[in-house]
């Protein structure tokens, strides 16, 4: 649980992130969003990026945390990356 | 080698000039010692859990479902070295944790005597009888974190100063590949399918910006781990007695200096007693280390160092205890500043504070890193390759580059897959056994080198690819045949080291065959480029077909 | 293939992998052990200075290869290397 919860959080931080991106919004949905909604989107991924950092320094001090957060964001930033991967090959087909 | 047209001299053009010779750099800093970075990062990604495989290639140990008593283990093998090797003056042991299921121990074998070093000995034990384990020779999981950073063959010297050259050349490769990198959060998500070096790229760029924080952070932290022995100048300067210098080596280490014995014999007190004054103040797994100088000496003492657990920091933290009345002296537990970075520095290198999780992390990410160097090298001669003036005769640099990519990457899995090959197969009783396991992935290596140099570039990687994919699946299929813990019976049985490694291999067969099975589909993009007069359309065609 | 090679051009080039493999290094040096000065007691004053030692190393390297020129090159690391040899040698014991 310790973990989860926050990996989650990383992942869905980054999903937000990615699909604030000009280039993502393209491959996904086919046209850009409104300039709003994609400033929603920004911020709304990086608090839940933040969140998911602050979880983790209460439950394990700020020195674990950081490296722990470290991971958490490598990987889920990886594994959004591959499912737009995977995304966009699909859509291709 | 620098820009063709512009001078040396010429003034920069709104900063492109930088990213331009950061981009140089970064290649080469990147290619000249890049396999011998790759191998260092896959053996490290793999030391990561090299307690487990060490687990895993003693199948004779019984799987260690709880922790020991720590305290209990440690009486069996005191009481053990006093009845084996009276005579020593040294001995130290690592007690069992959740990732060892035997004790590792080293010691003395006769009095320290002034102007000889002395024999040295050293063993796995049983915790449950204090023997010495009847279990096959081998080195285990440390002979890949041992070649990580001092290879083998080699002084031991030599080695890791060669491991740090390699160190600094990556850290200059991180440093100038972030400079060059402009589009670094605008190419954040960004991939391109199907463009050939353009892809490669953009695999390259994902696997080190995505772990960006851990590259730097291992590389700079593993030129730490070793910086006695690359900046030892302030040392020098700095302490002239030895007790200066003995005061310095506490701040990074709890080794106890053996003095001279009395030449009176008292038996240890209780070390019982002392591990677990130890556990009451760091947790009941968390007595990491138990090192006796002088035992069976009036002035014997013995140090309790902690565990892993609970810190980063790898700073020593001890309790030392008078050996013959078990009167504890003092404890240690802070040191200076400086000191506690460089704990910290140390302890992040190498992860042993790690809950199973956060391994899993740093082997994970440590593997993208891994990849990173692989996807580098590999690009370096896709992008090469187009800039050859006769691609069917490309010059002998570039043909011994593509060569060693192969043997490189896929020839170093074959090589470690071949390792644990010969740690189900190598008989028992053949002398020297562990060094000949070790053999066995150096002779597995050099020919995949061979086999590289004889086979045309293509051929060799897909080959290679899936005879390394081949072993690796097949390694379960070994360890069943060979040994009485199949799969199946780990499973039922819960032991979850020997099922973890099972599918470990498995998986990396997985991705193996993959990468065989992509690279035989993958037509080389310069065949397009040749043709420029043909119909545009048929170009094109080729070209998308070239993923 | 060019059988002109532009032996100035090498030879900067050289000028250049000196002063970084070589250059870089004494520059770590020096100032790991010019941190001796530093108003902390010795055994942390070793330690700083062999933990800031690969920063300024990988520093050196990168200037070398930044600056415009081979000559720019050397004249920087010389010009940092002097202080630092200076305070080095006032704390030696």
């Amino acid at each position: 649980m310790s973990h989860l919860l926050p990996f989650m959080l990383c992942l869905a931080g980054f999903a937000g992130l990615a699909f604030a991106m000009d280039r993502q919004q393209r491959n996904v949905i086919g046209r850009p969003l409104k300039a709003a909604a994609t400033y929603v989107l920004r911020v709304v991924g990086a608090c839940v990026l933040l969140c998911a950092l602050g979880l983790l320094v209460t439950w394990n001090g700020w020195g674990l945390a950081l490296v722990i957060f470290s991971g958490h964001t490598s990987l889920a930033a990886g594994l959004v990356y591959c499912g737009l991967l995977a995304y966009v090959k699909m859509d291709a087909r | 080698m620098m820009h063709s047209v512009a001078d040396e001299d010429e003034p920069r053009l709104t900063g492109r000039g930088i990213r331009q010779s950061m981009s140089q750099l970064h290649t080469w800093a990147g290619l000249l010692l890049g396999w011998i970075l790759y191998a260092m990062f896959l053996t490290g990604t793999v030391s990561y859990f090299k307690d487990e495989l060490s687990q895993w290639m003693r199948p004779e140990l019984a799987y260690q479902a709880q922790v020991p008593d720590q305290a209990a283990v440690a009486q069996r093998i005191a009481d053990e070295f006093s009845r084996s090797i009276p005579g020593s003056s040294q001995w130290s042991m690592k007690l069992p944790d959740a990732r060892n299921n035997s004790v590792y121990a080293f010691w003395r074998t006769g009095p320290r005597t002034p102007g000889s070093r002395g024999g040295f000995g050293e063993g796995y034990f049983d915790p449950a009888t204090g023997q010495k384990v009847t279990a096959r020779d081998t080195l285990g999981g440390d002979f890949f974190y041992r070649f990580h950073f001092q290879f083998h063959y080699m002084p031991v010297v030599w080695a890791r100063w060669l491991a740090g050259a390699a160190a600094m050349f990556m850290l200059v490769a991180i440093i100038s590949g972030v400079i060059t990198h402009k589009k670094i959060f605008i190419d954040f998500f960004t991939f391109r399918w199907g463009k050939g070096q353009r892809s490669w790229l953009d695999a390259h760029n994902a696997l080190s910006v995505f772990g960006l924080p851990f590259h730097f952070m291992i590389t700079y932290t593993g030129l730490v781990t070793l910086m006695a022995l690359y900046m030892p100048w302030g040392e020098r300067v700095a302490f002239q007695t030895a007790a200066e210098r003995q005061q310095y080596a506490a701040e990074l280490s709890a080794f106890i200096a053996p003095g001279r014995p009395a030449g009176v014999g008292a038996p240890l007190a209780s070390i019982e007693d002392m591990v677990r004054q130890a556990q009451d103040r760091w947790g009941r797994d968390n007595a990491g280390r138990v090192t006796a100088v002088n035992p069976g000496d009036a002035t014997a003492r013995v140090a309790v160092t902690r565990g892993d657990a609970g810190r980063i920091s790898m700073s020593p933290q001890s309790m030392e205890f008078e050996g013959p009345s078990g009167r504890l002296l003092r404890v240690r537990e802070s040191v200076g500043a400086a000191a506690e970075t460089r704990g910290v520095l140390y302890g992040l290198h190498l992860g042993r504070f790690s809950d199973i999780v956060t391994r899993w992390l740093y082997f994970l990410v440590s593997f993208m890193g891994t990849a990173m160097v692989g996807t580098g090298l590999v690009m370096w001669t896709v992008k090469r390759r187009q800039k050859l003036p006769n691609p069917d005769h490309p010059h002998v640099g570039f043909r011994a580059v593509e060569r060693l990519n192969v043997a490189g990457i896929a020839g170093l899995s074959i090589a470690m897959a071949a390792f644990l090959w010969a740690n189900r197969l190598l008989p028992q009783s053949l002398a020297g056994r562990a060094d000949w396991e070790i053999h066995v992935f150096f002779i597995a290596w050099a020919l995949t080198l061979a086999h590289a140099f004889v086979r045309r570039p293509k051929a060799a990687w897909v080959e290679q690819l899936w005879a390394a994919a081949a072993m690796l699946a097949l390694l379960p299929v070994l360890n069943a045949a060979t040994t009485s813990r199949p799969l199946w019976h780990s499973l039922t049985q819960g032991d979850w080291v020997f099922v973890a490694v099972d599918l470990m291999c498995g998986a990396l067969a997985v991705i193996h065959a993959t990468l065989a099975i992509r690279t035989a589909r993958r037509q080389p993009a310069r065949k397009a480029a040749r043709k420029p007069s043909s119909s545009p359309a048929a170009a094109t065609a080729s070209r998308q077909e070239g993923t | 293939m060019n059988v002109m090679v532009d032996w100035g051009r090498v030879g900067r080039l050289l000028l250049r992998i000196l002063a970084a493999l070589c250059g870089g290094y004494v520059l770590a040096a020096l100032a790991s052990v010019a941190a001796l000065a530093l108003p902390i007691s010795k055994p942390q004053a070793v330690l700083t200075g062999m933990l800031a030692s690969f920063g300024v190393y990988a520093g050196a390297v990168i200037w070398v290869f930044a600056v415009r020129t081979a000559g720019r090159a050397w004249a920087g690391l010389l010009a940092a290397a002097a202080p630092l040899a200076l305070v080095a040698w006032m704390v030696r014991p």
